[in-house]
C-alpha cells in the first residue's frame, strides 16, 4: 500500500468510533511507519473534530421537547378486530338505548335507590379510563392531576366493575387524588341512574 | 401533566440529535423543528410495530431521513454541485479554515451537496455509527455508503475551501 493510497483509504477513518474496524488497519499500521502520512492523518482528524464541533453547536429552541410532548397526537390503532368489536358494540348498544329511551320516557331519570357496600379496588381519574383506557401506575401522574383539576373520579373494584364516586354533598376528588391508581375500600350506597353505578362515599379507607 | 411518561422520556432523549440530524439535512430552523415532531409523531403513532426496542434511535434517525426525502420530492429540485466520480486529490483544508466559519455557513455548504450525498455524510460527522449503522438507518448498503461518504467528504473539502469566511457587521 502506498501513501496515496493509505490516505484514500484514511480519509474515512475516525479516531475512536474506527479504531476497531479491519478495513483501516492496514492503513493505520503505515502511519506507524511513515511521519508525513502521520501528520496529514493528524490534520484530516482535527479538521473532522472541527466540522463535527461546528455542526453540533447548533441547539435547538429551549421549548421544543416541552411543545413535542404537549401536542403529542392520542394514538388510534386501525386494528381491524378491534373495529368489527366496535362496530358489534355500538349496534348492541344502538339496541339496548331503544330499549332504554322507551323504560326512560315512562319512568324518567329516576334514581336507583341501593343498597350499603364495600368494596376496594383501583382510584381511577374516569375521563382518561374510559377515553383510552389509561390506567395503573404508569397513569398515576396524569389521574392525580385530573382529579385534582375535578375530572369524574371513580374505582375498578378487584372483579372488574366500575363505579363513579361521589360525596353526599361534595365531591371527594379533594380526598382521593394523593391516591390515583392506587388500592382503597370504600364503603357507601350504591346507586345507579340510567344504567351508571355509582357509590355515594361514606368512608374512604386508604392503603 | 404527561399523560405518556414513555412518549416524554424518549423526546427527552433523542430531540437534540434529531433536530441536528434536520437541521444538518435541511438547513432550516423550521424544517428541522417540522421533521423532529413528526417523527416523534410517527413514533407515538407507530410504536408497536417496532420490533426490537432497542434501535429506537436508529429507528427514528431513518423515519426522519424518510420524512426529509419527502419533503424534497414535493420540492422544486435544486440543482447541487456534481460530485467527481473520481476524484482523487485531497483538497487540503484545516481546522483553522472551518474554524474560522460560522455553523450557518457550514449549512450552507452542506445544502450544495446533493441529498443522496449529504445524509451519510451528516452522520459520518455528527453521530458515533460505524458505517453499517449509517448504512441500516439510510437503508443503502455498506459499499454505497462509503463510496458516497468519501466523494461527498471530498466534494465539502473543496467547497469549504473555497468558501470565505463571514466578516462581522
Amino acid at each position: 500500500m502506498n501513501t496515496n493510497e493509505a490516505k484514500e483509504k484514511l480519509l474515512l477513518y475516525r479516531e475512536r468510533i474506527d479504531d476497531a474496524d479491519p478495513r483501516f488497519q492496514e492503513a493505520l499500521a503505515q502511519v506507524r511507519r511513515d511521519p508525513e502520512l502521520a501528520e496529514w492523518l493528524r490534520e484530516q482528524m482535527n479538521c473532522y473534530d472541527a466540522i463535527r464541533s461546528k455542526l453540533r453547536e447548533v441547539e435547538p429552541r429551549s421549548d421544543l421537547a416541552e411543545k413535542i410532548v404537549r401536542n403529542q397526537p392520542i394514538p388510534f390503532r386501525r386494528d381491524w378486530t378491534q373495529m368489527l368489536k366496535l362496530a358489534a358494540a355500538i349496534i348492541l348498544s344502538a339496541g339496548i338505548t331503544a330499549v332504554a329511551m322507551t323504560l326512560w320516557q315512562r319512568d324518567g331519570h329516576r334514581l336507583m335507590q341501593g343498597r350499603e357496600i364495600v368494596v376496594k379496588g383501583e382510584v381511577l381519574d374516569l375521563t382518561c379510563y374510559v377515553a383510552y383506557n389509561w390506567s395503573g401506575p404508569k397513569h398515576a401522574s396524569c389521574a392525580m392531576d385530573c382529579i385534582k383539576s375535578g375530572l369524574p373520579v371513580g374505582i375498578k373494584t378487584e372483579d372488574g366493575k366500575v363505579y363513579l364516586l361521589t360525596g353526599k354533598e361534595a365531591h371527594v376528588n379533594d380526598e382521593l387524588a394523593d391516591y390515583a391508581a392506587k388500592i382503597v375500600t370504600v364503603r357507601g350506597k350504591k346507586t345507579a341512574r340510567d344504567g351508571f353505578a355509582q357509590i355515594q362515599v361514606e368512608e374512604i379507607r386508604k392503603f | 401533566m404527561s399523560a405518556d411518561p414513555e412518549f416524554e422520556n424518549l423526546v427527552k432523549l433523542y430531540y437534540r440529535d434529531l433536530y441536528r440530524f434536520g437541521f444538518s439535512l435541511t438547513g432550516s430552523e423550521v424544517d428541522a423543528i417540522d421533521l423532529t415532531q413528526e417523527t416523534f409523531y410517527i413514533w407515538a403513532r407507530k410504536r408497536h410495530q417496532l420490533r426490537n426496542p432497542t434501535s429506537v434511535k436508529s429507528w427514528l434517525f431513518t423515519t426522519l431521513h424518510r420524512e426529509f426525502l419527502k419533503i424534497c420530492r414535493h420540492r422544486k429540485r435544486v440543482a447541487h454541485e456534481p460530485i467527481d466520480e473520481g476524484a482523487q486529490n485531497f483538497p487540503h483544508v484545516t481546522a483553522d479554515v472551518v474554524n474560522r466559519i460560522d455553523a450557518q455557513t457550514l449549512l450552507n455548504v452542506l445544502g450544495q451537496i446533493d441529498e443522496g450525498y449529504r445524509a451519510p455524510l451528516v452522520l459520518y460527522y455528527l453521530e458515533d455509527l460505524s458505517y453499517k449503522q449509517i448504512g441500516d438507518v439510510l437503508a443503502i448498503p455498506l459499499g454505497t455508503v462509503q463510496s458516497r461518504i468519501a466523494r461527498a467528504k471530498i466534494k465539502l473539502l473543496q467547497l469549504l475551501s473555497e468558501t470565505k469566511p463571514r466578516t462581522a457587521a
